[in-house]
């Protein structure tokens, strides 16, 4: 008959490596053996003495992983850090290449905006989580060989510089302005197959008026793509007095035209206008004068903001020295 | 964590090494996991068996403990006895466990006579 003990014994010794079983069988046998008689001598009925030993052994896989000195975490102190370096290095610099690589692919192949940027996102959702599965699991692995694998020992001179420090702080910029950037971009190239609902259906009348693709809308997008670069720059080098000089030119190059653009009535699309029944009667000399100087406002505002925080930047590195 | 938490995390730490060099000493007479329990337990040199056993098995592979499997009795048993570099790193702990001692007694009366200051 198979007793509870023979059950407990078998549970640990199967997890262990077969030249070990042997003797790990013993010696369990010897100490269950050992607690049951000591219980039994205390005056309990031998199945109960039994019962309470292997309670007070515990899970068997638990007992077994201690007898053999096996990690019960997936990954140790050994290798956390060298881990985590690794997983965050790869999903910087992996996940928006593939992202940018579909939407790349989307676009080409003449994908619909829904399906470019549901593909994309799912496509990048995937990446992200294969590539942590993959790395954890190698680490997984190597915490459970033998042996040591060299890891690199850490030296002074990989301490970051403590500019990093305003770097992370123009991270939060940076992603705002590139989101931006690209939605506005996408939002250009969207509204030329149609921007206005008609009960529901989706009418072919374009915001901008369609003659502009043949210059200003290149233009405008040419600029987008400049101002992506320019926020880089600005991500990684800090704003500068010449940062903000060329801050100037971008903003001019894209504010004057559009507004001499929509002054002159060459932006919009005279069937939008109509759909949307534009100018709202008598309003709208009120309505346009608030456009422009809302643009105005918000243009000199940039241009500014771009010499305060230039300034800002170098009274720092001089008090600061570093 | 309670205080009563936090008291037992570090009793157990300060422990740790302390059972190592008890079974060294202990074991210059070879005895069985069970027995080494009872009679440690009984010194007053608590241990729990899910730390012991293990920790006889390590202490075996790193070359501190021989062992040898009695089979005289119904039940086989194993037996520990401490090997030649068992007794040196006794020796080695002993020594250190003594420094200890002697730097906490000195640091004691420092702090007193700094308080009566």
């Amino acid at each position: 008959m198979t007793t509870l003990t023979d059950r407990y014994v078998w549970a640990a010794a199967r997890t262990l490596p077969e030249t070990q079983r042997a003797e790990f069988d013993r010696e369990l046998r010897e100490r269950i053996g050992d607690v049951i008689d000591a219980r039994v001598e205390r005056g309990a009925a031998p199945a109960d003495a039994e019962h309470a030993a292997l309670v007070e052994l515990g899970d068997p896989l638990r007992l077994a992983a201690s007898y053999v000195d096996r990690p019960l975490q997936l990954i140790g102190p050994k290798y956390f850090l060298t881990w985590w370096h690794l997983l965050k290095l790869l999903l910087i610099i992996v996940v928006p290449i593939a992202a940018a690589g579909v939407l790349l692919g989307q676009v080409i192949a003449g994908a619909d905006v829904g399906q470019m940027i549901g593909t994309t996102i799912g496509t990048t959702i995937s990446v992200g989580v294969h590539l942590c599965f993959w790395v954890t699991l190698v680490f997984a692995v190597l915490e459970r060989s033998p042996g040591t694998v060299p890891l690199t020992t850490w030296t002074p001179e990989q301490l970051p510089q403590p500019r990093d420090d305003a770097r992370a702080g123009r991270l939060g910029d940076l992603v705002a302005s590139v989101v931006f950037l690209v939605l506005f971009a996408v939002a250009i190239v969207w509204q030329q197959s149609g921007a206005v609902w008609i009960d529901g259906e989706r009418q072919p009348i374009p915001v901008l008026d369609p003659a502009l693709w043949s210059f200003w809308i290149p233009w405008f997008l040419g600029l987008i793509a400049l101002e992506v670069v320019f926020a880089i720059v600005i991500y990684l080098r800090g704003w500068t007095w010449v940062l903000a000089g060329i801050n100037v030119l971008l903003t001019i190059a894209f504010t004057v035209p559009a507004l001499w653009l929509f002054l002159s009535g060459q932006l919009l699309d005279p069937a939008f206008i109509e759909a949307i029944g534009w100018p709202w009667g008598e309003a709208s000399g009120a309505t346009i004068a608030v456009i422009v100087v809302v643009v105005i406002g918000v243009t000199v505002w940039d241009i500014i903001d771009g010499f305060i925080k230039a300034a800002r930047n170098r009274g720092g590195s001089a008090l600061g020295g570093y | 964590m309670s205080t009563d938490e936090t008291t037992t995390g570090h009793i157990q730490e300060l422990r740790r090494g302390t059972v190592v060099l008890a079974c060294l000493i202990r074991l210059r007479t070879p005895d069985y996991g069970y027995a080494l329990l009872e009679s440690l337990n009984g010194l007053g040199i608590l241990v729990d068996a899910n730390t012991l056993y293990p920790l006889l098995r390590r202490l075996e592979k790193q070359g501190l403990l021989t062992s040898e499997w009695n089979t005289e009795e119904a039940r086989p048993r194993k037996f520990y006895r401490t090997s030649p570099t068992g007794e040196q790193l006794a020796a080695a702990l002993t020594t250190d466990w003594r420094r200890i001692d002697d730097a906490l007694a000195r640091l004691e009366t420092d702090s007193d006579t700094g308080d009566a200051r």
